[in-house]
């Protein structure tokens, strides 16, 4: 693999009695997107502010570029683009007064890729930040991650606010930033922001982290969408007992499951005693499989919150 | 209290309202406490326009100079401000926020979220009144002043309705516009002339009766300390109440809300005229956010401006003002009691040095500079981790010691700003009316002055840094500098307890008397170390803490 560009060490964050983050360990490589992704309150903030020194780990340590995030942590800000989560900005200034704020903190800021950045992502910095939108206000923050044409982006949920249009605009802005080998790490609650460019994801629940894989191997995990349609009603607790079933939904004569059994064996339960008319099955995608890992240990008021922020794209 | 919007409105208030009259009662007791032991001829001899706008004409004794100047003044202003700062912020402010479209999504019509809102203000000025009718009566027989005759009640009624007033007059227009600035400005303005005008005016023969367009002369002419309630002035200010309480309702129903919007400044209207468009360019713009420090100083520039203003003002007037009193001043130095002897310095105000030191050097002066000194250190440092923007400051290549380094750079040039205000103001006093005050000692004690407003500055840089909490450091740093000026001033009345003075800041401030005697290098080289100190402190806290 290639060079580590950011890499935790048996982090923890305690505030009292509260754990943030425990034991949490990662490399995150040079020239990939490392998505981290995790319900809301699992310890992605706390774990980016960390590593941007705003907060110090209760034990453990960071390293980026192989330098002490907290000894040389203003030679590590150089190299960093940073846009926080829940983006907040000085609202009496301008957008082009909140870009040269931090472009004459920063230093060497071409102000062309700015004009450039900001005509890209149809910004308007004219408008006084406190006036904007969220979402054209996200764009300054946008811009100012990336103006300085950073080794390593650190981002809390970038996309929010953003519309469709300018959600592709900026992945392809991500693309690009790989492509000339550099290092974006992306964290997020929806799965769909991260996994069209994410190489690798890790995932983070009540501060630990529960694994880190390939997008790839997430992907080829054999989960199933399987969509059963009969000539009448069947009852769902029919599948409960099949081994690999899971999450299975009844609607009127359609029965939606997840599936990671031999397919045989789901077909042999259905098909002599049920009259089958249809079946159409997909690849899970990632945010079922994300799903998946988080119903095994879930708690209650966790799986709701999943629930909210999980969307099933629409798939052919 | 989140139960409706009534109650809502009223835990976002209650402490403003009950700070305010508290203070004001605190005020009382030592405004009794001092007069009760001072010839009071030298107020009554004073010019009537000092009376009027003091409000103390007719009055006979300690406790009626007492309720003229803390209440019947100071308090009717106060109590009429923090109706205006309510007033305003119930809907304009709501609408700045950007939470009026949140409240209004509940079923709640507008009518009733005004109404509720105007309800909480009117209970909250109670609350107030009623607060100051308790001192009104406790101080009194506290501290054993005699007040018979006043009509405390009837005073206090006064101040409720007249303050009620202006915060209905802020509600109107706030519903009318949804913008906060003008709704608190132009009652504040309309208040302030009123005020002026129904002091000033009746001393001039021939439009003597034009005082009567003015609210404050149905407030304060039928003289309510001595006459009790006056019905028909009374009414007259209360149906203005009524009447702006139906145009809020009407205003409020025909209008398109505004969404949350950040202030509009002078700078920004200027920036949009094509012929001032590049200078202010410049200024509001690149010129502004050149450096942290820089930036710091314009978002406070509005302090530095008025209390630059006030304090210019009053340096230069203290100067015209003492060829007038002079003979009096020199009387009344002798008849001066212990008390207020302290809380001035110990000086001779019959004096020039004196004079100034009294009037500007031992309280005015300090508590402005200071006040500015404290709220830009707390809300520069800690403001930026309240309003969450820290985090994107210091995502910049650049220490947190530099961060911090350049707030107090902030604070340092408005200190200096201000005492050099306070420099020019004294000596143009002094030349225009004569007092030929020496300009080195004037100067050394704007240096001392300078530095006292830094330590407290630093104070309150060393508690925003450790907490991140920038109302905590204001009022902590607020109290811990009243503690020291009181301390300076009320220890030394007691010999055996004088020493204790030196704990006092204010001690190496004053205690030299800088103004006759010129620099104390000494008494400035503690005030330096105190500050090193503090801004030592400031720094390992901050470098060591977890941000907000």
């Amino acid at each position: 693999m290639s060079e580590v560009v950011l890499q935790a060490e048996s982090l923890t964050k305690h505030y009292g009695d509260v754990q943030a983050l425990v034991d949490l360990n990662l490399e995150v490589y040079a020239g990939e997107v490392f998505g981290f992704l995790g319900p809301n309150g699992a310890g992605k903030t706390t774990a980016i502010r960390v590593f941007m020194d705003e907060i110090r780990p209760t034990t453990g340590r960071i390293t980026i570029f192989g330098m002490d995030a907290r000894k040389k942590s203003v030679e590590i800000r150089r190299r960093i683009g940073y846009l926080p989560g829940e983006l907040a900005l000085y609202p009496n200034l301008t957008g082009r007064d909140t870009l040269t704020y931090f472009a004459n903190l920063r230093g060497g800021v071409d102000w062309a890729y700015v004009e450039q950045l900001a005509d890209r992502l149809v910004a308007d910095l004219s408008k006084k930040v406190g006036d904007l939108s969220s979402g054209n206000r996200q764009k300054v923050g946008l811009i100012q991650a990336f103006m300085n044409k950073p080794d390593l982006l650190i981002m809390d949920e970038p996309s929010s606010g953003l519309d469709p249009l300018m959600q592709r605009e900026f992945q392809s802005m991500l693309r690009e930033i790989i492509a000339e080998g550099r290092t974006v790490f992306l964290s997020s609650h929806t799965l769909s922001e991260v996994q069209r460019v994410a190489e690798r994801v890790g995932i983070i629940r009540h501060g630990r982290l529960v694994a880190v894989e390939s997008v790839h191997d997430f992907r080829s995990k054999s989960i199933r969408r399987v969509e059963l349609e009969f000539r009448s009603p069947v009852a769902a607790s029919v599948f409960a007992a099949v081994p690999g079933v899971r999450d299975v939904l009844s609607q009127n004569h359609r029965i939606v499951l997840s599936y990671d059994g031999k397919m045989d064996v789901l077909l042999r339960t259905v098909a002599d005693r049920y009259d089958l008319v249809d079946i159409t099955t997909q690849e899970a995608d990632l945010e079922e499989v994300f799903l998946a890992y988080y119903r095994d240990e879930a708690t209650p008021d966790e799986a709701t919150g999943n629930d909210s922020t999980s969307h099933r794209g629409v798939r052919a | 209290m989140l139960s409706g919007v009534f109650t809502k409105t009223l835990r976002d208030y209650w402490l403003r309202a009950i700070i305010g009259a508290v203070t004001l009662v605190l005020f009382l007791i030592f405004a009794m406490a001092s007069y009760r032991a001072v010839d009071i001829a030298i107020y009554t001899d004073l010019p009537d326009v000092f009376l009027e706008l003091y409000n103390i004409a007719n009055v006979d004794d300690a406790g009626g100079l007492a309720y003229g100047t803390v209440y019947s003044f100071m308090g009717a202003l106060t109590l009429a401000g923090i109706a205006i700062s309510i007033g305003s912020g119930a809907i304009a402010g709501e609408e700045r926020k950007g939470t009026m479209g949140l409240l209004l999504a509940n079923p709640k019509s507008r009518t009733h979220v005004l109404v509720s809102k105007a309800a909480s203000l009117f209970l909250l000025m109670n609350l107030a009144a009623l607060i100051l009718w308790g001192g009104a009566h406790l101080v009194p027989t506290l501290i054993d002043v005699n007040v018979v005759g006043k009509e405390t009640g009837g005073l206090v009624l006064h101040m409720l309705v007249n303050a009620l007033f202006y915060g209905f007059l802020a509600l109107m227009i706030g519903a009318w516009t949804g913008n906060k600035t003008t709704a608190s400005g132009v009652p504040a303005l309309v208040m302030v002339v009123s005020y002026l005008a129904v002091g000033i005016l009746p001393l001039v023969e021939g439009i003597k009766d034009l005082s009567r367009i003015f609210p404050w002369y149905y407030y304060t002419e039928s003289n309510p300390i001595f006459h009790g309630i006056d019905w028909g002035h009374l009414g007259v200010l209360f149906s203005g109440v009524v009447v702006f309480l139906v145009l809020a309702v009407f205003g409020m129903n025909r209008r398109d809300l505004s969404a949350r919007s950040a202030a509009v400044t002078l700078f920004d209207r200027l920036r949009n005229y094509p012929f001032m468009h590049s200078v202010i360019e410049r200024l509001a713009g690149s010129a502004r956010v050149s450096r942290i420090w820089v930036k710091t100083m314009s978002d406070h520039q509005g302090l530095l401006v008025v209390t630059g203003f006030i304090l210019l003002f009053l340096c230069v007037i203290v100067g015209l003002l003492y060829p007038v009193l002079e003979d009096q001043m020199q009387d009344f130095s002798e008849d001066m009691p212990e008390a207020m002897d302290a809380l001035i310095g110990q000086v001779d105000i019959g004096t020039p040095e004196g004079w100034y030191q009294a009037e500007n050097f031992s309280m005015t002066g300090p508590f402005l500079s200071i006040f500015v000194a404290v709220v830009v250190s707390a809300r520069s440092l800690a403001g930026e981790e309240a309003d969450r923007t820290m985090g994107l400051l210091l995502a910049n290549p650049i220490s947190r010691i530099r961060v911090l380094s350049e707030k107090a750079l902030a604070m340092l040039v408005y200190v200096f700003l201000l005492a050099v205000v306070v420099f020019v103001g004294t000596i143009a006093g002094s030349l225009l009316g004569d007092l030929g005050l020496n300009s080195v000692h004037v100067a050394a004690t704007c240096f001392l002055l300078g530095l006292v407003s830094l330590v407290f500055g630093t104070v309150a840089l060393a508690l925003s840094a450790a907490t991140g909490r920038s109302n905590f450091a204001m009022y902590v740093t607020a109290g811990l500098a009243l503690a020291s000026y009181l301390l300076q001033s009320f220890l030394p009345l007691n010999e055996d307890l004088a020493g204790y003075a030196k704990v006092s800041p204010f001690y190496y401030y004053l205690k030299s008397d800088p103004l006759t005697n010129g620099m104390n290098w000494a008494h400035a080289g503690v005030l330096a170390a105190l500050i090193a100190v503090f801004y030592g402190v400031s720094v390992l806290l901050f470098q060591r803490r977890d941000l907000r």
